[in-house]
């Protein structure tokens, strides 16, 4: 019999978890367009405690029942959005990336919504998830799945300026051969790096944007303040190289367990056979990110590619298609 | 007409040494690759998609005509192992090799050469007071103290300075090759001496491993089904299936053992796992009320069917339920054999008659003076059991690609450009930064290191 008090505190921090997700989310889109420092600090506060409550939502989950918390769909996706937005306050720490906090609680708090629809009380685990590989597989996959979704708000920002400074620009070629560190882009530490309008617009890699924001253009100031495109592409990379590193730990990890559990490592499960193809796009991603002409534009849409197959992997294998992954008798 | 026969062979030599050398230009070459990587991807996803390994029937009844077709004619009931797939992974295996082969090894360290430092995206100067020796040797100290590796070499009378960092991690992609071909070395030792099967065992009756020999006696077969209280209703959650058996291998020896899921047993070798379970019926057929021969004396398991003599007709025993409902006469959602029943369906020659829900223990009427009584189920334990001698290489190779990719993923092999140019105690340092990796990457980092340079105290 499960503590009442327990469950009465689990069910309150459901709610005041997802409140703080969509709190979170106007808050930093609020930032996002208006880029206030007040904004930007309560942001960071919300996105810091929403991370927190939904990790003590687990523990608390877990301490209630004795039961691992990531055994069904409401553990894993409660757990996606948490760390969702973990990697997402280190990233925003380490390259001052908070201006996409706005996407990534928003996908955590739909994630975590939906989440609370697949939240059927408290179950004990089917004997093929009573194994320690559910406490090793399980959170590296889903991190790494959190990992590719940081990745892609940022892709879908670096395509939002990208469209947005086109519409500046002449030729697309030059925003390429800009977000490819092209010879025609300088990036000599002589030059200002205040936080003067001067440097900021200088940092900007088409220079049609710099004349209009120069000239008082209020879209391309705002345009302008936003991260370079070579930044975006390189935090992307670097975010992606993160996720893919996680996902092949995910798979071998899964492969390990499912040797142990159906007594072959693969199976070619749906499950399994939707991993590799996410692997496969990312794979293809960081080869093509070596050349200078496929990085950029070319490569946000390959990670935007990859996280749909990372969608299609998480949720659309386990809710539409039968396999290993749905246990019957 | 030797010196004809001569030209000609030249002429074939030169033509195959085009074609080889086209070849290698092609599958060394990252698009090409990548190229494959879509194509393996698309494979992927359409074995994902669509239902594998059913009987033709399958696909005529649960897809559209012209889908059933395309499925059957293309093999994509059985992609991953159609030509196609495995031919794929062959090219993507080969075009890693020759990429290794051309690309990866070759690709060693830069060469020592002066550059135009202000040509390279990321460069910078900085002032340095104080005589040309000491300048020269600060800066050096100043690179060795942050671990960077220093070459000098001297052109024109200028002295340039070739720093570098990381380069050990230029064999990322090379260990990360290396384990894909290890996996693929693991793999292939499974399927030139691996095997593996099922086969299912009846509480009190034995089963044997054929390739070895190796017999597991099923004592019993036992598993846990908890009713929960959810959202939803009342759900039946398995805990627990476990098979208590007698094992016994090469060395004659029988040992105890408990299977359960996730708990495989080693045997010589191959691991036994329990894989499933299931009811076995005993039925009793009579005749005008007369017991007669029909159904086999050993328990039939789901799908399995007899022939009724004298008839072309035939009982298959399509599926056990545990708890029925005996308002309805319907099966409860309670799996447990509470209250048993089997469903059975009535075929002449192969038409399917219909199927009907029998109570465990109760005569079926089947016309004609038979009756059918399914008369008591007894639990047997499915068994998978897989013989894997490359499992081992597999998990090997598979911990060197891992370590490939965070070689390549998490470390920059960097050359740092210096060259220190003046007169008298003002000097000025040039450094230009290129990386495998582009410019973009090592922006940052590229920063801090001038940075520091100028606020070290020996810069101006």
């Amino acid at each position: 019999m499960l503590d009442p008090l327990k469950v009465a505190i689990d069910h309150n921090l459901v709610v005041v978890t997802l409140a703080t997700y969509v709190v979170g989310t106007l808050v930093l889109i609020a930032y996002f367009l208006l880029r206030t420092p007040l904004l930007q600090r309560a942001g960071m506060v919300l996105a810091c405690l929403a991370c927190a409550l939904q990790f003590i939502e687990l523990g608390t989950r877990w301490n209630m029942t004795g039961v691992w918390p990531l055994t069904n769909l409401y553990g894993s996706l409660s757990l996606f959005s948490g760390l969702g937005v973990l990697i997402y306050i280190i990233f925003a720490s380490k390259y001052d990336l908070w201006l996409i906090g706005g996407g990534v609680l928003g996908i955590s708090a739909i994630a975590f919504g939906y989440a609370t629809t697949w939240n059927e009380g408290y179950m004990p685990a089917v004997p093929a998830l009573q194994s320690y590989w559910i406490k090793v597989h399980v959170p590296i996959v889903v991190s790494s799945y959190a990992s590719f979704m940081v990745a892609f708000v940022v892709s879908c920002l670096y395509l939002f300026k990208a469209y947005g400074e086109r519409r500046y620009s002449a030729t697309t070629g030059v925003l390429r051969a800009s977000a490819a560190g092209g010879a025609n882009v300088s990036m000599s530490v002589a030059m200002p790096t205040a936080g003067t309008l001067e440097s900021v617009v200088a940092r900007t890699e088409t220079p049609n944007v710099t004349a209009a924001a120069t000239a008082g253009d209020p879209f391309a100031v705002w345009l302008a303040g936003l991260p370079s495109l070579a930044r975006l592409d390189m935090l992307t990379y670097r975010i992606i190289a993160i996720g893919l590193v996680l996902l092949s730990i995910g798979i071998i990890t899964g492969a390990m367990w499912a040797n142990e559990a159906w007594g072959a490592y693969w199976q070619w499960d749906p499950k399994e056979t939707a991993a590799l193809l996410s692997w496969i796009i990312y794979a293809g991603f960081m080869h093509l990110h070596t050349r200078n002409a496929w990085r950029g534009e070319r490569s946000a849409w390959i990670s935007i590619l990859g996280f749909v197959s990372i969608m299609f992997c998480y949720l659309g294998v386990n809710i539409w298609i039968s396999g290993l992954h749905s246990y019957k008798m | 007409m030797e010196a004809l026969g001569r030209d000609a062979l030249g002429g074939v030599k030169s033509a195959v040494k085009e074609l080889v050398d086209e070849f290698l230009i092609l599958f060394a070459n990252i698009l090409f690759a990548v190229s494959l990587f879509a194509v393996w991807g698309v494979f992927t996803l359409i074995g994902v998609i669509v239902d594998q390994n059913k009987g033709a029937d399958f696909y005529w009844q649960n897809y559209s005509p012209v889908l059933a077709r395309i499925v059957l004619r293309l093999h994509m009931d059985n992609i991953y192992h159609s030509p196609a797939y495995i031919g794929i992974i062959g090219l993507i295996l080969i075009s890693m090799t020759v990429a290794t082969f051309r690309r990866v090894i070759p690709a060693r360290l830069p060469a020592l050469r002066p550059v135009k430092i202000d040509k390279i995206p990321l460069h910078a100067t900085v002032q340095v007071e104080g005589d040309e020796a000491d300048v020269r040797e600060r800066v050096q100290k100043f690179f060795a103290q942050r671990g960077w590796q220093i070459r000098k070499r001297e052109f024109g009378g200028e002295e340039w300075s070739f720093v570098d960092k990381h380069n050990w991690a230029r064999r990322g992609v090379l260990v990360a090759h290396i384990g894909f071909v290890i996996i693929a070395a693991g793999t292939t030792i499974y399927w030139a001496s691996g095997y593996s099967g099922q086969f299912t065992v009846l509480s009190g009756t034995t089963g044997t491993i054929p390739q070895t020999g190796a017999t597991i006696a099923l004592k019993q077969f036992g598993y846990q089904i908890q009713p929960v209280a959810t959202k939803s209703g009342i759900v039946y959650q398995p805990i627990d299936y476990v098979s208590r058996a007698v094992v016994t291998g090469k060395d004659g020896v029988p040992h105890d053992a408990v299977i359960r899921v996730n708990q495989p047993y080693d045997v010589d070798g191959v691991k036994v796992y329990q894989a499933t379970y299931g009811f076995g019926i005993t039925f009793a057929l009579t005749k005008d009320g007369k017991p007669i021969a029909g159904p086999p004396a050993t328990p039939l398991k789901e799908g399995e069917a007899f022939d009724i003599p004298g008839t072309t007709r035939a009982i298959q025993y399509t599926s056990f339920v545990g708890t029925m409902d005996r308002r309805t006469g319907q099966a409860s959602s309670d799996p447990r054999p509470n209250d048993p029943g089997v469903v059975l369906e009535a075929f002449d020659g192969n038409t399917p008659l219909g199927q009907v829900l029998v109570p465990l223990g109760k005569p079926l009427d089947l016309g004609a003076g038979f009756a059918l009584t399914p008369k008591q189920y007894t639990l047997y334990s499915g068994f998978q059991y897989r013989y894997d001698p490359g499992i081992s290489l597999v998990l090997i190779g598979a911990i060197v690609l891992v370590l490939g990719l965070c070689i390549s993923f998490y470390f920059t092999p960097a050359r740092l450009y210096v060259v220190i140019t003046g007169a008298a105690r003002t000097w000025t340092v040039g450094i230009a930064a290129t990386t495998v990796k582009g410019y973009d990457i090592f922006e940052d980092r590229f920063r801090e290191i001038v940075e520091a340079l100028r606020r070290s105290p020996q810069a101006s």
